[in-house]
């Protein structure tokens, strides 16, 4: 019989994994609904950290509280936790370098904007 | 609309026509349900300690089929992609002895320390692959392509100098892959040689002791099984993989005036 503890384990997954569901939901209307390059950037990113890192976590979560899987358990839910963090790692940097590149090479539009240091730091040279 | 709708009715065509042919078996027989003479004997012998003149000390049995009962068909394969990559080396000859003219500070410095962190990650990973090959799936060949993601990662986030400013030259990788071809190919053969010294009975190919040969690669390392060969043809495999995706990538991310001199005179037709 499962403990009070793994019962809450597993609960608390299973609700990060409906996060995860919304948030990928969220990330793909609005890559499609959004107006242009840097917030579809935004959207990306919510579909990568909230539709992919958070659900990992919850697996690693539900799989930590599932006793019928023995001692595997414990492996699932240690390699759930590396990919979450590897995950969370790549998104945010792939985005940063996106962004980036997109700044600096006048790909699309600094739309919307309300101060832009990046470009004022490019004017005074020292980027 | 009209491609909406031909597109529907022409999946659900080849999804009906598809599920006919099978329940008619025009696909072929429908696979076995017990198995069959060849895959019983692969499973009772690849890890049997019982009959240790026909095992092939490895709990793996693909890589034991792949490298031990089919060894010189994989050999064969290494050899194919040996050819493939030495091709590709030729073409770009001229390349490779040139300096490359790129002057690139890479990406950001936050994009840099990620990438540090996911190298040795990739690393790990294919390392672990290749050498435990013999014990879960995986193998030299799948270690070498993981591991080549690293290099070519490497290359555009830090830039082609990095290479050069950490000593990493094209003949360096080229000796290493030369290296381990080499050590491959005389670990299947080191059995035989071993014998014809000694006076011995050994095949190539060999593995564990045999009904006529006591010759034999270790089966256990710190009472791990090692698999005898298994091991050490992942081993060198995944080095040549990975030297060998590495100097092509290292030569196709050149720079476009250094690499279009290969190309020079395509205009002109000639």
């Amino acid at each position: 019989m499962a403990s009070l503890l793994e019962w809450t384990l597993v609960l608390v997954g299973q609700a990060l994994i409906t996060v995860g569901v919304f948030c990928d939901l969220v990330a793909s209307i609005s890559m499609l609904r959004f107006p242009n390059f840097y917030t579809r950037l935004h959207a990306a990113t919510v579909g990568s950290i909230g539709g992919a890192f958070v659900p990992i976590v919850g697996v690693a979560l539900v799989a930590a509280g599932s006793e019928f899987l023995g001692v595997y358990r414990w492996f699932l839910s240690g390699a759930s936790l590396v990919i979450a963090f590897v995950e969370l790692l790549l998104a945010g940097a792939g985005s940063h370098a996106l962004a980036r590149a997109t700044h600096r090479s006048r790909a699309a539009p600094v739309q919307p904007v309300i101060v832009d240091q990046l470009e004022e730091d490019r004017g005074k040279g020292e980027v | 609309m009209l491609r909406d709708i031909i597109f529907v009715t022409l999946l659900i065509i080849i999804a009906l026509a598809l599920s006919y042919l099978t329940y008619l078996g025009g696909l072929g027989d429908l696979p076995p349900q017990d198995i069959r003479l060849i895959a019983r004997s692969y499973l009772n012998l690849t890890y049997n300690q019982g009959v240790n003149w026909l095992w092939a000390a490895s709990p793996e049995a693909v890589t034991a089929i792949v490298w031990d009962y089919r060894g010189l068909d994989t050999l064969f394969e290494t050899v194919v992609f040996y050819g493939a990559i030495l091709a590709a080396l030729t073409v770009f000859r001229g390349v490779s002895k040139l300096p490359d003219r790129i002057v690139s500070v890479g990406l950001s410095v936050v994009v840099k320390r990620t990438m540090a962190i996911v190298t040795l990650a990739i690393l790990t990973v294919a390392a672990s692959t290749a050498l435990h090959g013999h014990l879960t799936p995986g193998g030299g060949f799948q270690g070498g392509a993981i591991a080549s993601v690293a290099p070519l990662l490497l290359i555009v986030v830090f830039g082609k100098q990095l290479f050069v400013e950490k000593k990493v030259s094209y003949n360096k990788l080229l000796t290493l892959r030369n290296a381990s071809l080499g050590l491959l190919s005389l670990s299947t053969v080191a059995l035989l040689i071993y014998g014809l010294a000694t006076n011995e009975i050994g095949y190539i190919f060999q593995n564990q002791a045999k009904a006529l040969s006591t010759l034999s690669y270790p089966s256990h390392m710190l009472d791990v099984p090692l698999g005898g060969t298994l091991f050490f043809l992942n081993v060198f495999e995944f080095l040549a993989v990975t030297s060998g995706f590495t100097l092509v990538f290292t030569l196709l991310l050149s720079s476009e005036e250094v690499i279009l001199k290969e190309f020079e005179g395509e205009e002109y037709g000639y």
